[in-house]
């Protein structure tokens, strides 16, 4: 399989404290992965490191053969920008634009960002709301949504760049149960397209059906990679028993 | 008294509604924008802009407006060319001591408002691609207006009584005319009708406002 995502090296600290002490791994075309640990693993900065939103203070990061950032030197502000481009996040608290109708959430970046004409992106709009169960909500405002329709439209709203590879921070931390399981729903039709994401969550059930690897994330770093069968039945680090225990 | 001096009066008094409307809409106008920009100064990663601007608007808002208006007016010529030229009209200083005021609260008002507006928006802008300009213009600016529109609506109210001070320099507005109703008549009531000119007005502002900011809720 063709490889989107390397991670090497990738080390990220806040003010002298050490964050991301040493990051490895990569992502193929189709993986679904599952990012799990314990809070303050530093799960959402290794994801917000990735595209862009956190500088990294050391490491390399190479999205489709091209690295943005070689041993914690970037590249052009434009080259950044047109690498991170292919990867599409989608945010623990949704982060629509509240000003902007459902339509105009997913229409606007398209066009301004994407070169989408407004037939396109309208067009586009349409099936990708019909594709999460939306198509009825299309001209209404963000807030009037309930919070699993507003994290769909968010889900939407990254589809519309086409993007290769979309991250997705506890997409349902914010959700009540049912909530959340409209859009994990959602995530696994994703998956089953053969979708390639990277999944920080805390949602055990769907790691260990909709992904087909997971990473535990410890004190800084990947402390335990494999397929969720063995994640789960035989961890080998200490900490992942603990944590897995810690859940149960 | 009777109805045709009430009549009468209220006509003189309406010649200077023209400069109150004038004064009221181009400082608007102005100072919006003008403090916008502002306040994106004073988020500049350039220190020195940062510093200037706060200085600026720190010197401003300590001051009094009318203290502003006579260094224009009456201070400024004094300095000799351009200042003669560019300050003999009344009108002219009257404007450009209003905005430079009126832009200084706008830039308060819209520091309060950047601040109220989530980091998550920038940072879904930024994975969506937005550049910074689109990024302003299209998220951050409407979601700013609609926080400050209540200020922005407080600042207006000031800002029609605020004409008023414009007497000082010489312009004709409103208190002028009362006032030269007051001495021609030897009565109150030129004043009393100025009252209600103001209040009027300032009724009319906010039952705008008002449907701006129900047209804007989100
Ligand atoms: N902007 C920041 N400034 C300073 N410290 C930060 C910042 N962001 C994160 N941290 C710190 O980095 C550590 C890792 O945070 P991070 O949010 O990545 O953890 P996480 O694994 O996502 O946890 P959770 O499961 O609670 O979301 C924490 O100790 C946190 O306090
Ligand atoms: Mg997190």
């Amino acid at each position: 399989m063709k490889e989107l995502i390397c991670v090497e090296g990738l080390k990220k600290g806040f003010g002298g404290q050490m964050v991301l002490t040493n990051v490895n791994f990569s992502v193929a075309q189709g993986d679904v992965i599952a990012v799990i640990g314990p809070s303050g693993a530093g799960k959402s900065t290794m994801l917000r490191c990735l595209i862009h939103l956190e500088k990294v203070d050391g490491g390399t990061i190479t999205v489709e053969g091209k690295p943005f950032v070689k041993n914690g030197v970037y590249e052009s502000p434009a080259q950044i920008k047109q690498i991170t481009s292919r990867m599409g996040m989608v945010f623990q608290s949704f982060n629509l634009f509240p000003h902007l109708s459902v339509r105009k959430n997913l229409t606007m970046p398209a066009m301004l960002a994407n070169g989408q004409t407004k037939e396109q992106a309208e067009k586009r709009a349409e099936e990708l709301l019909a594709k999460v169960g939306l198509r009825d909500k299309i001209d209404m405002m963000p807030s009037t949504l309930s919070g699993g329709q507003q994290q769909r439209v968010a889900i939407a709203r990254a589809l519309m760049m086409d993007p290769d590879i979309i991250l997705f921070d506890e997409p349902t931390s914010a959700l009540d149960p049912q909530l959340t399981a409209e859009v994990l729903e959602v995530m696994r039709q994703l998956a089953a397209a053969k979708m390639t994401m990277l999944v920080v969550t805390h949602e055990m059930t769907f790691a260990r059906e909709a992904a087909n690897k997971i990473l535990f994330m410890c004190d800084g770093e990947i402390a335990e990679a494999g397929d969720p069968k063995q994640i789960f039945s035989a961890p080998k680090d200490s900490r992942l028993a603990e944590f897995l225990r810690g859940i149960k | 008294m009777n109805w045709s001096d009430i009549l009468t009066t209220t006509s003189a008094l309406m010649q200077g509604m023209g400069v109150v409307l004038i004064l009221f809409f181009a400082v608007l106008v102005m100072s919006i924008p003008l403090g916008f920009l502002l306040t994106l100064c004073t988020r500049s990663r350039f220190a020195p802009l940062r510093w200037i601007v706060n200085a600026y608007i720190y010197v401003i808002r300590g001051t009094p407006l009318m203290l502003q208006l006579f260094f224009i007016y009456f201070g400024l010529p004094t300095l000799g060319e351009p200042f003669v030229t560019i300050f003999f009209d009344a009108m002219t200083c009257a404007l450009t001591g209003f905005a430079l005021n009126y832009a200084a609260y706008f830039a308060e008002i819209f520091r309060g408002g950047l601040l109220a507006i989530d980091k998550g928006q920038y940072e879904a802008c930024q994975v969506l691609g937005l550049n910074k300009w689109q990024t302003t213009t299209r998220v951050i600016l409407p979601q700013m207006i609609r926080v400050t529109l209540p200020s922005i609506t407080n600042e207006s109210i000031t800002l029609i009584k605020d004409t008023a001070l414009v007497f000082s320099i010489s312009i004709p507005e409103i208190l002028h005319y009362a006032k030269v109703a007051v001495s021609r008549t030897g009565s109150v009531y030129p004043y009393a009708i100025a009252f209600v000119v103001y209040l009027v007005l300032n009724t009319i502002l906010q039952f705008v406002f008002k449907q701006l900011e129900k047209k804007t809720a989100y």
